[in-house]
């Protein structure tokens, strides 16, 4: 099943930091789209959950530097 | 403007504001090639991943050159058909101004809010850009950053875009466009080619110093168009006003009754102000100190009486005769002599610009309230025709970049 998940991005600290964040579409099987913003400092991912985790997905973005909080909607 | 101007300014201040709105662009395409040197570890030498880092800075850099002065080459074209009224321009100088400030306190990280100053590339643009390197083509993407950059033009970047479509020339408006980005890369390259070399606590500390800058050169863009809108409240309009006081101006002896004109505020007829005696009591200043006309004899149309006390700072007074009154502004790299001159209100009148070797911007000589804009030659003189203005007011002149001003005071 698709989810869609919105997460808080700690340590956004340049306008293309967002790049970077949506670079794991392409790094981690199972991500659908990642759509990330620097000014509100979130991304939105949407992920099949029976091919990856939540905790994969926290584990590349803070390999690359960041850090990320589940944001309730 | 000069070419050599444009270029100094590069140098100057656009490379640091300019860094501060594209640095980011500029990280993300060196990112790729540090990512790639630090996969490969320590089989490579210490050159090569220096070579490594500075190969996409180089295309960057080219490629912003090459975007940038395709841009002034259109603009200069644009500029031909369209010509920018000096409050367009005011408008343009006080979003840039605020752009700037706004992109200084994201960078200071004063508030969330700051952030919405960041220009983001959509994530269609990003996203191609990413398959392309992907795809192996490493040399793409900082090429295409690099020409990215056309859309996010700092402040001081937007101001040579507009000083290159008032050149109103395609070829001249690539030349002031493409000097200014030389002059940039520089800066834009010791930076880039430090910080990934220096470490992060170290760049911070930088940026730091460049939101500074940027504040600064926010508050100097909102300075200049004020100065283009002709307002006595921007900060070199102050200033003058302080160093030099003119007549409208109270000082020690602004006791003595000068014509109702003075005050600047009234705007009354001058047949009604010939009978008003004045409302302020006459106090007899020294006779050395200045020479006062008895009330009743005054009249706005009889010459006023200088009333600065200081003879090194007195305004230039123009010859008081009537109907063909000239006033001389020598206009040097650093501004207008006199910076404050004076005439009497009523009639008609003209100024004549002189330059001599002058390479400045101060050449573009403008008057925003009668929208009177000439850009003079590098050695030259003109005359323009001036008509009648009230007794009591003021004439503000500026460069068309609102750094260098002036004003005429109408007695």
């Amino acid at each position: 099943m698709i989810v869609k998940q919105v997460f808080r991005v700690l340590n956004m600290y340049c306008s293309t930091c967002p790049m970077r964040l949506e670079a794991i579409e392409d790094e981690l099987p199972g991500i659908k789209r990642v759509k990330a913003s620097y000014a509100k400092e979130q991304m939105i991912v949407e992920y099949e959950e029976t091919i990856v985790t939540e905790a994969q997905i926290r584990t590349a973005v803070e390999e690359k530097g960041y850090g990320l909080e589940l944001k309730t909607i | 403007m000069d070419i050599l101007i444009a270029f100094i300014t590069g140098l100057t201040t656009g490379g640091l504001s300019c860094l501060a709105v594209q640095g980011g662009l500029l990280a993300s395409s060196v990112a790729h090639e540090v990512e790639t040197s630090i996969a490969h570890g320590p089989k490579q030498q210490a050159w090569q991943t220096r070579a490594l880092t500075a190969r996409p800075i180089l295309l960057f850099l080219a490629a912003k050159l090459v975007a940038y002065t395709v841009l002034g080459f259109l603009l200069g074209g644009l500029g031909s058909l369209l010509q920018l009224s000096l409050f367009t321009r005011a408008l343009l100088q006080f979003a840039i101004g605020l752009y700037m400030i706004g992109t200084a306190l994201r960078m200071f990280n004063v508030h969330p809010i700051f952030r919405y100053f960041a220009f983001e590339p959509p994530s269609a643009v990003t996203r191609y850009i990413r398959r392309r390197s992907k795809l192996g083509a490493s040399v793409v993407t900082p090429l295409f950053l690099g020409a990215l950059t056309v859309l996010i033009p700092c402040g001081v970047t937007q101001a040579m875009m507009v000083v290159a479509m008032g050149t109103g020339n395609p070829l001249a408006g690539a030349a002031i466009l493409g000097a200014f980005v030389m002059g940039t890369s520089p800066v834009f390259f010791t930076v880039a080619f430090l910080a990934t070399q220096l470490g992060s606590r170290l760049e911070t500390r930088f940026m730091q110093f460049v939101a500074a800058v940027v504040l600064v050169l926010g508050f100097v863009a909102i300075d200049s168009g004020l100065n283009l809108m002709g307002s006595p409240y921007s900060f070199a309009n102050l200033s003058q006003a302080w160093a030099s006081p003119a007549p409208a101006q109270p000082s020690a002896l602004s006791l003595v009754p000068t014509a109702p004109a003075a005050r600047p505020t009234i705007q009354v007829p001058a047949v009604a102000i010939t009978a008003i005696p004045p409302a302020r009591p006459t106090v007899q200043a020294p006779a050395d100190a200045t020479r006062t006309v008895p009330p009743a004899t005054r009249t706005l149309a009889a010459p006023a009486t200088s009333i600065v006390s200081d003879p090194t700072q007195a305004p230039t007074v123009a010859s008081p005769t009537s109907g063909n009154t000239i006033l001389t502004i020598n206009i040097i790299d650093s501004g207008y002599q006199p910076a404050v001159l004076q005439t009497e209100g009523g009639q008609p009148f003209q100024i004549k610009l002189v330059t001599d070797k002058t390479s400045g911007c101060s050449r573009a000589f403008v008057i925003p309230k009668l929208n009177i804009q000439k850009i003079m030659p590098a050695t030259g003189t003109a005359l323009l025709d001036i008509p009648s203005q009230p007794s009591g007011s003021e004439l503000r002149f500026a460069c068309s970049m609102g750094m260098y001003t002036g004003k005429i005071v109408f007695k």
